[in-house]
C-alpha cells in the first residue's frame, strides 16, 4: 500500500466510524429533535470524510476534486434538510420536552411575502459556476469552456435577483472558514461522545430567539447554517424584518449563553461578507 | 485497500440495518423519515467508498445522486408535515 492509499483508508475508516454513529443515536436519544442531532452532525462530516478518502485512495485528482464538491454539497444540504424536519417536528407538535420555548409565541409568517429590490446579474458571480462546470466534466477543452459559460449566464441571468451589498472579505473569509471546520469537527466529536456514553441525563432542550444584529440575508443564512454545526444546537426557524433565528439546543444554560455563542458566530460572518447598510 | 472498502461497506451495511430498526420503530413520521434519510445517506457513502475499489467516478457519481434524493425527498415530506398540520 502507498502512503496516500494509506491516508485514503484512514479517512475512509474515520468517516464510516462517524456514520456507524449517527444510527447508534437515532436509536439511542430520547426525542425527534435530539435524534435530528445526531443524524444531521455525524452524516455530513462522516460521508465527506468518506468521499474524500475514496478521492485520495483511488490516487487520483479528478475523483479527489469530485469528493471535494460532495463534502461541499452534504455541508450545504444537511443543515436544510435537519432544519426543513426540526421545523415541522415542532409544528407537529412533537417537541413536548422543551425546558424553554421562545418560538412559543410566534406565528411565523411565510418567507415569500417579503419583497425586495432586484439587483444586476454580475459576469464576475459566474466564475466559480464555470469552474465547477469544468471540474465536473474533467475535461478543460475549449468546447466545455465554452457551454461552461453558456450555463453560468444562463443561471446569472434568469435567477431571481436580490440585491445585497455583500462584499467578500479574503482575510475574513478564511478567518470564518477555519473556525467553521473547527467548530464542525468539535459538534460531531461531542455528539458521538453522547452517543457512546450511555446516560442522557445531560440533554436539556430549549428553543431560543436570536436576533441577528446585521440585516444581510446571506449573512443570516450562513449563520443558521453555521449553528447547525455548532456543538448541540440546530436553527428550527427564521423570521425576517426584523431578522430573528430561532436556534435549538440540546444542553440548554441560560439564553445569554446561547446569544452570546451565535453572536459570535455573527461577527466572524459579518467580518467574512461585510455588513449591508440600513436603508 | 479491497479489504478497507469492503469492511467500509459491511459497517455502512450494518448501520443502515439499524437505521432501518429505528424507521420501524418510529414513534412518529419526522423519526421514520429521519431514518430513511439516514438510508439513503449510508447507501450512498458505500457508493462512494466503491469507486475507490473501481477507479472509476462512474460510482459517485451513483452516490451523488442518491444523496441528491435523499435530501429532495426529506425537504418535501417535511413540507408535507407542515401543510398536513396547519
Amino acid at each position: 500500500m502507498s502512503a496516500l492509499q494509506l491516508i485514503g483508508s484512514g479517512l475512509l475508516l474515520v468517516g464510516v466510524f462517524l456514520s456507524v454513529l449517527a444510527p447508534l443515536g437515532l436509536l439511542d436519544f430520547p426525542t425527534s429533535l435530539a435524534r435530528m442531532h445526531a443524524a444531521t452532525k455525524m452524516t455530513s462530516l462522516g460521508l465527506a470524510l468518506i468521499a474524500l478518502g475514496a478521492g485520495v485512495a483511488a490516487e487520483s485528482a479528478g475523483l479527489f476534486g469530485i469528493g471535494v464538491l460532495v463534502a461541499v454539497f452534504l455541508f450545504l444540504t444537511a443543515p436544510i434538510s435537519g432544519h426543513m424536519l426540526g421545523r415541522a417536528s415542532y409544528h407537529a407538535g412533537q417537541a413536548p420536552d422543551l425546558v424553554h420555548d421562545d418560538l412559543a409565541t410566534v406565528r411565523p409568517d411565510s418567507p415569500a411575502n417579503t419583497t425586495r429590490p432586484v439587483g444586476r446579474p454580475s459576469v464576475l458571480r459566474m466564475i466559480p459556476l464555470v469552474l465547477i462546470w469544468v471540474l465536473l466534466w474533467r475535461d478543460a477543452g475549449a468546447g466545455v469552456w465554452l457551454v461552461g459559460v453558456f450555463v453560468a449566464a444562463l443561471i446569472e441571468w434568469t435567477r431571481r435577483q436580490r440585491r445585497t451589498s455583500a462584499r467578500i472579505n479574503l482575510r475574513g473569509s478564511l478567518i470564518f472558514l477555519g473556525r467553521y471546520a473547527w467548530t464542525v469537527i468539535l459538534s460531531t466529536a461531542r455528539v458521538a461522545w453522547e452517543v457512546i456514553t450511555p446516560r442522557n441525563d445531560q440533554i436539556r432542550e430549549a428553543i431560543v430567539a436570536v436576533p441577528m444584529r446585521s440585516n444581510l440575508m446571506p449573512a443570516a443564512l450562513l449563520v443558521a447554517n453555521a449553528i447547525s454545526y455548532t456543538p448541540g444546537s440546530l436553527t428550527v426557524e427564521l423570521t425576517e424584518d426584523p431578522l430573528i433565528l430561532y436556534v435549538h439546543v440540546l444542553h440548554f444554560e441560560s439564553v445569554a449563553a446561547v446569544r452570546e455563542e451565535v453572536a459570535e458566530l455573527e461577527r466572524l460572518v459579518v467580518g467574512a461578507l461585510g455588513e449591508e447598510q440600513p436603508v | 485497500m479491497n479489504d478497507v472498502v469492503t469492511l467500509a461497506q459491511v459497517l455502512l451495511g450494518l448501520a443502515g440495518v439499524l437505521a432501518f430498526v429505528r424507521a420501524v420503530l418510529g414513534p412518529n413520521l419526522v423519526d421514520r423519515i429521519v431514518a430513511l434519510d439516514l438510508v439513503l445517506l449510508l447507501l450512498a457513502g458505500g457508493l462512494a467508498a466503491h469507486s475507490a475499489r473501481a477507479g472509476s467516478e462512474l460510482f459517485f457519481g451513483a452516490a451523488i445522486v442518491v444523496a441528491l434524493v435523499a435530501f429532495a425527498g426529506t425537504v418535501i415530506v417535511a413540507r408535507f408535515i407542515e401543510w398536513r398540520d396547519t
